[in-house]
């Protein structure tokens, strides 16, 4: 019971710590936004205390976008949050945003709401940037609100509505537990599989040799009735598989890291293929010719 | 010798001793032409490089007494020990090819080269180069230490009486024919665009980085790699030309920001990192 105990609050203090993390990350992953609109608006310049009215905040971008994150809305100070409604929609110039907060206020007088802010890389300049609305204000008039009255607390009370749900609650546990137990039981007793390391990533696609070498013939064979720099790209590219080679390599580090072991006659082709592949284009016949004796070994 | 070729200029940097002045005292007498060094110190001036006018009190005229910089080889040395407007002053000359000096302005030699080097520890009584004048030089050298089988050889060579410097390697015409020769060598359009790649992703946002590689720095990876391949006896240009080319010509460009200090973070890591992140074509 104990040892559960331990570990549901491991796996409780994992997943908070997870979204933490998540939290902390996405909080700070700024987007690239050409932004042409951000701004503020209500709809009652003038109100009465308790009155609710509409806080809209409104934003335009360029980009095609799910939601407008980074906003930091207003201080909402002296005014109370009813309901909060969010929306965007997709438009032929961009997407368009609207946050729209039912608010009142508690007291009179003029309230200054604003700026609202966005934090965004503008895809302008290529800068983080806070891009602020306007600030709005509206005009409450009124007696301001009388806080509601608490019943005072009583402590035996408390005491005794605190007894009572942790009873129910250990109860609840219980029963939990005895039916788990109980349903384990039943379960009719099959050999447990043999505890095991995760199985490895899969090893990179690998072209099968034999598709690979038709592949490479058919390549080959186009070059040969027709040298031009389009099938020797072709061909580079075919061998450049063949050994393994990452995008950002180079026929230098290919050799370097000895990526061909056993393809020799492979990095040979390839040389002489990348000559083709990048020397003037009066030379392309003539390196095509050059290198097809390496290809056809 | 491949920066000399592309027409460009040198910046060595490295800790003392390393031979940085050496090597362009080498250079300069491998190529034959004139040769000038200036040593910059804190209260060296303009015209102590470039030149100034003289009153001739026998003629009642102006005379101009041409400076150090009238040279095909001019090795400034320890170039951050001058203030910034005496660096400066090699600007119209680095980039233009003529120093103004009055009214007058004079075409410098053909070929010039200026070699610069640059020691990095004692940052006491230096001045960090503009940025301006950085991108001026076609490429920074970083001059680290010798493995111990080089220090050995070192030894061998320079343990007794110096041996003299090289001369008549090649000569001044040499080298002009060598520069035409590397302008004519061919650059195939994808590998064009894997240059302006590479510079283009020095400029995307980076937490280093607070500002990127000008487009001198395409052309410069551009005559770099083309320099290459002349050495290389091609007339064409590979990837591997340009890749070999792009930290020597992009590490002096780039302006790292504070976290590169305060993290301790290696810049050449992370021009590794940027030019590892451009697929090759």
């Amino acid at each position: 019971m104990a040892r559960l105990a331990r570990r549901v609050i491991a796996v409780a203090a994992a997943l908070a710590a997870l979204a933490i993390v998540a939290g902390g990350a996405r909080a700070q992953t700024l987007v690239y936004l050409h932004v042409r609109a951000f701004g503020l608006s209500v709809d009652k310049t003038s109100v009465s205390v308790g009155e609710p009215f509409h806080l809209i905040l409104h934003g335009h971008v360029d980009e095609g976008i799910d939601a407008l994150d980074n906003v930091v809305l207003p201080n909402l100070a002296g005014l109370e949050d009813l309901g909060d409604e969010r929306r965007c929609t997709r438009t032929k110039s961009g997407t368009d945003c609207v946050e729209t907060l039912t608010i009142d206020a508690n007291a009179p007088g003029d309230r200054e709401i604003g700026p609202a802010t966005l934090s965004a890389i503008d895809a302008a300049s290529g800068k983080p940037r806070n891009f602020e609305s306007n600030i709005v204000t509206v005009h409450v008039t009124g007696q301001p609100k009388v806080p509601q009255e608490t019943p005072e607390p009583n402590p035996l009370t408390d005491l005794l509505w605190w007894a009572a749900r942790s009873i129910a609650f250990l109860l609840l546990v219980a029963i939990a537990l005895w039916a788990l137990i109980w349903g384990l039981r039943r379960l009719p007793h099959t050999a447990a599989p043999p505890a095991s390391a995760p199985p490895p990533p899969p090893p990179p696609a690998a072209v099968p040799p034999d598709e690979w070498e038709t592949r490479m013939r058919e390549l080959v064979a186009a070059l040969e009735r027709e040298p031009t720099r389009a099938r020797a790209v072709a061909v580079r590219a075919a061998l450049r598989e063949r050994v393994g080679a990452r995008d950002e390599e180079t026929l230098a580090d290919l050799v370097a890291r000895n990526a061909a072991n056993g393809h020799g006659a492979t990095l040979a082709a390839l040389s002489a293929v990348e000559r083709a592949a990048f020397c003037e284009e009066a030379r392309v016949v003539d390196a095509v010719r050059e290198a097809l004796p390496f290809l056809n070994r | 010798m491949y920066a000399t070729i592309a027409n460009g200029h040198v910046v060595l940097e490295g800790p003392p001793g390393l031979a940085k002045t050496l090597a362009c005292r080498a250079l300069a007498a491998a190529v034959g032409g004139t040769f000038k060094r200036v040593q910059f110190t804190p209260d060296l001036l303009p015209s102590d490089i470039v030149g100034t006018r003289i009153f001739d009190q026998r003629s009642s005229e102006f005379t101009t007494a041409l400076g150090p910089i009238f040279a095909n080889v001019l090795l400034a040395d320890e170039i951050n020990r001058a203030p910034a407007k005496v660096q400066s002053a090699l600007l119209e000359g680095m980039q233009e090819r003529q120093v103004t000096i009055g009214p007058q302005t004079f075409a410098l030699p053909d070929p010039f080269l200026v070699t610069a080097t640059m020691n990095p520890l004692d940052s006491d009584g230096t001045y960090a180069l503009p940025l301006a004048q950085m991108d001026r030089f076609l490429v920074k050298i970083v001059v680290d230490y010798p493995n111990i089988e080089e220090e050995l050889g070192i030894l061998e060579r320079f343990g007794g009486d110096p041996p003299p410097l090289p001369t008549g390697i090649a000569s001044m015409e040499d080298l002009r024919r060598w520069r035409q020769e590397a302008r004519a060598v061919f650059i195939e359009a994808r590998l064009a665009r894997y240059i302006v790649n590479l510079v283009a992703a020095t400029r995307a946002p980076h937490a280093y980085i607070d500002r990127g590689a000008s487009p001198r720095a395409t052309l410069a990876i551009a005559s770099m790699a083309r320099a290459r391949a002349l050495c290389d006896e091609r007339t064409f240009v590979v990837p591997d030309d340009v890749r070999a080319s792009a930290p020597a010509v992009l590490r002096h460009r780039l302006a790292f920001n504070y976290r590169t200090l305060t993290e301790n973070v290696n810049a050449e890591t992370i021009v590794a990192e940027l030019i590892g992140s451009v697929p090759v074509p």
